[in-house]
């Protein structure tokens, strides 16, 4: 095809792949289109006719029956999943500092102190 | 005792070995030839000061500083803006930060002939570059797209693949637009797809086409348009917020963008799989050219709707693409050297790309309108959907839902816009294979 193109006219090659490359892009979607439209629909029934309708899953987990999980149970679950993901403490620095109290008198055995003032 | 023999037969093979692999060295040849080396006594006439001053003159030579050329400072400012932007105002961030750092990468001075830059052979970013150059990378890229995307909104409203054709007009359109500006056809082609607003798509046809590689009919080489038409089509991409609400208030009436679609149907797990190995089979029948990316991305898509392959799926959307597109924004960033990128060339192709978006935008809005003519009662379509026809995902899709938003309140665009938005991603990737084939 390029053979053809060597000889021609750049301007008039671009109309041409202008007009052709917009036929054929819209042509690609629409065929995509319609099948999805019409031949999709088809092709799922008559694959419904083949399997008679048993349509196997793939993987299918049954719901077993729990008498015990009750709703209330689950609704602790997920609060707690809410409480844990939103109070999340942030990280705190891990350097502990043990600050030294000046303090000259400590009343741990003093009866009076202990009588007198509210720790 | 095992032990022992084992060690000795290793042994006793390497000796064996050693004559049949060439590397005995009584049998060594390569020095015969003699090499003479005549020492001439310099005399130190100079200074230790002068010596160490021509030194640092010397160094000096080599930094940035006694290379830098105005070229470099302004590109090295783009970058500073690209990285700017993307975090900011979030726009695009995963590609211009890394293409901002590109270009700060690709224009920091240097002298040349030190295998430093991305365009000289045996520079490790030249290795990097190469995905580029070669077209490696578009394909992984949408194997990710393929395995993120999900068509189930574009299966349930089939019709709207057709504002995804329409936003294509913007490529031919620009394509005609260059060659009348002077390019010649491949370099037209290369610079007309970034009007579908794809990178990789972008990178992929410019590889082929404007590679600077190639030879025409009439002798001459084409022009290296990667950089530019890269640089261009992922900053357009990036202004998609900034570009299309204006053409939509211009284009689209309030009663109609107050338009409400009815919600999709539900698709059946069994649609999604047959999807992308239908619509890889039809439109690569159509259009040949394209197979390294519709290929890639119809595979994705099938890796993530099995079912069976999770694994790959995940893989393919999380670390892969991201590998991937770290790669490609850093060196398609890199490929901007000054010296190769600020020509007269580059600004035509930045003018180009911002009319392409316009034309691709109108078009998607104004063909919307035409389909609306149509379509009757519930089935009409919100026109502002057209604007995510141009494929910038997922990004045209969102402004289309935010500026529904402004007019109503409760009118959720969103999901109806993913459907011209992924059907734009198979037009464009359908154009660039059209092209190709015009003009590869």
């Amino acid at each position: 095809m390029i053979y053809t193109l060597i000889n021609t006219d750049p301007i008039s090659e671009g109309y041409f792949i202008l007009i052709t490359g917009l036929l054929i892009v819209f042509s690609a979607l629409v065929i995509l289109a319609l099948f999805f439209n019409y031949g999709l629909p088809l092709m799922l029934y008559i694959y419904k006719i083949i399997t008679k309708g048993k349509d196997k899953k793939i993987s299918e987990i049954k719901a077993i029956d729990n008498s015990d999980f009750t709703g209330e149970v689950a609704a602790v679950i997920g609060a707690s999943i809410h409480m844990y993901m939103g109070e999340q403490h942030d990280h705190e620095s891990g350097i502990l500092t043990i600050k030294q109290v000046k303090k000259t008198y400590s009343p741990w055995s003093s009866k009076i102190y202990g009588t007198q003032n509210r720790l | 005792m095992k032990k022992l023999i084992i060690i000795f037969s290793v042994l006793a093979l390497l000796v064996f070995i050693r004559p049949v692999l060439g590397l005995n060295a009584n049998t060594d040849t390569t020095d015969n030839s003699s090499v003479t080396t005549t020492q001439v006594d310099q005399v130190d006439t100079e200074s230790n000061l002068d010596g160490a001053l021509n030194g640092i003159a010397k160094f000096y030579d080599y930094t940035g500083f006694a290379n830098a050329t105005l070229g470099h400072i302004i590109m090295i400012i783009i970058g500073i803006i690209f990285i700017y932007l993307g975090i900011k105002f979030d726009y695009e961030p995963l590609l211009l930060i890394p293409i901002g750092m590109g270009v700060i990468i690709g224009n920091i001075p240097f002298v040349a002939g030190n295998q430093t830059g991305i365009y000289e052979t045996g520079s490790v970013l030249n290795y990097l570059y190469f995905g580029v150059v070669k077209g490696i990378y578009p394909p992984l890229i949408f194997l990710g797209i393929g395995a993120m995307t999900d068509f189930s909104s574009l299966i349930a409203n089939p019709k709207l693949m057709l504002l995804g054709g329409a936003a294509q007009i913007g490529v031919f359109a620009t394509f005609l637009g260059s060659l009348y500006l002077g390019f010649n056809l491949p370099e037209a082609g290369a610079i007309g797809i970034i009007g579908g607003a794809d990178g990789p798509t972008a990178i992929f046809l410019s590889s082929k086409l404007a590679n600077g590689i190639n030879v025409l009919a009439d002798g001459t080489t084409v022009k290296n348009l990667i950089g530019p038409i890269a640089i261009a089509a992922y900053s357009y991409m990036a202004l998609v917020p900034v570009i299309q609400p204006p053409l939509m208030r211009l284009f689209i009436s309030k009663k109609e963008r107050k338009i409400k679609m009815k919600p999709p149907r539900a698709v059946t797990q069994k649609e999604k799989m047959i999807f992308p190995v239908v619509a890889l089979i039809l439109t690569l029948f159509i259009s040949p050219s394209a197979l390294p990316l519709l290929g890639m991305l119809f595979f994705g898509n099938l890796l993530k709707e099995s079912g069976r392959t999770e694994r790959l799926a995940e893989t393919a959307r999380t670390k892969l693409i991201d590998i991937v597109t770290i790669l490609l924004g850093v060196t398609v960033g890199a490929s901007t050297q000054a010296d190769i990128f600020i020509t007269k060339d580059s600004m035509l192709i930045f003018g180009l790309g911002a009319i392409s978006f316009v034309i691709a935008t109108s078009g998607g809005l104004l063909f919307a309108k035409f389909m609306n003519l149509f379509l009757k009662g519930d089935n009409k379509i919100n026109p502002l959907i057209g604007a995510a026809g141009v494929s910038a995902v997922p990004d045209s899709a969102r402004v289309v839902h935010s500026e529904g938003l402004k007019s109503d309140k409760t009118n959720y665009l969103l999901m109806h816009a993913m459907a011209p938005n992924v059907s734009g991603v198979i037009g464009s990737a359908i154009a660039a294979g059209i092209i190709l084939s015009f003009l590869g």
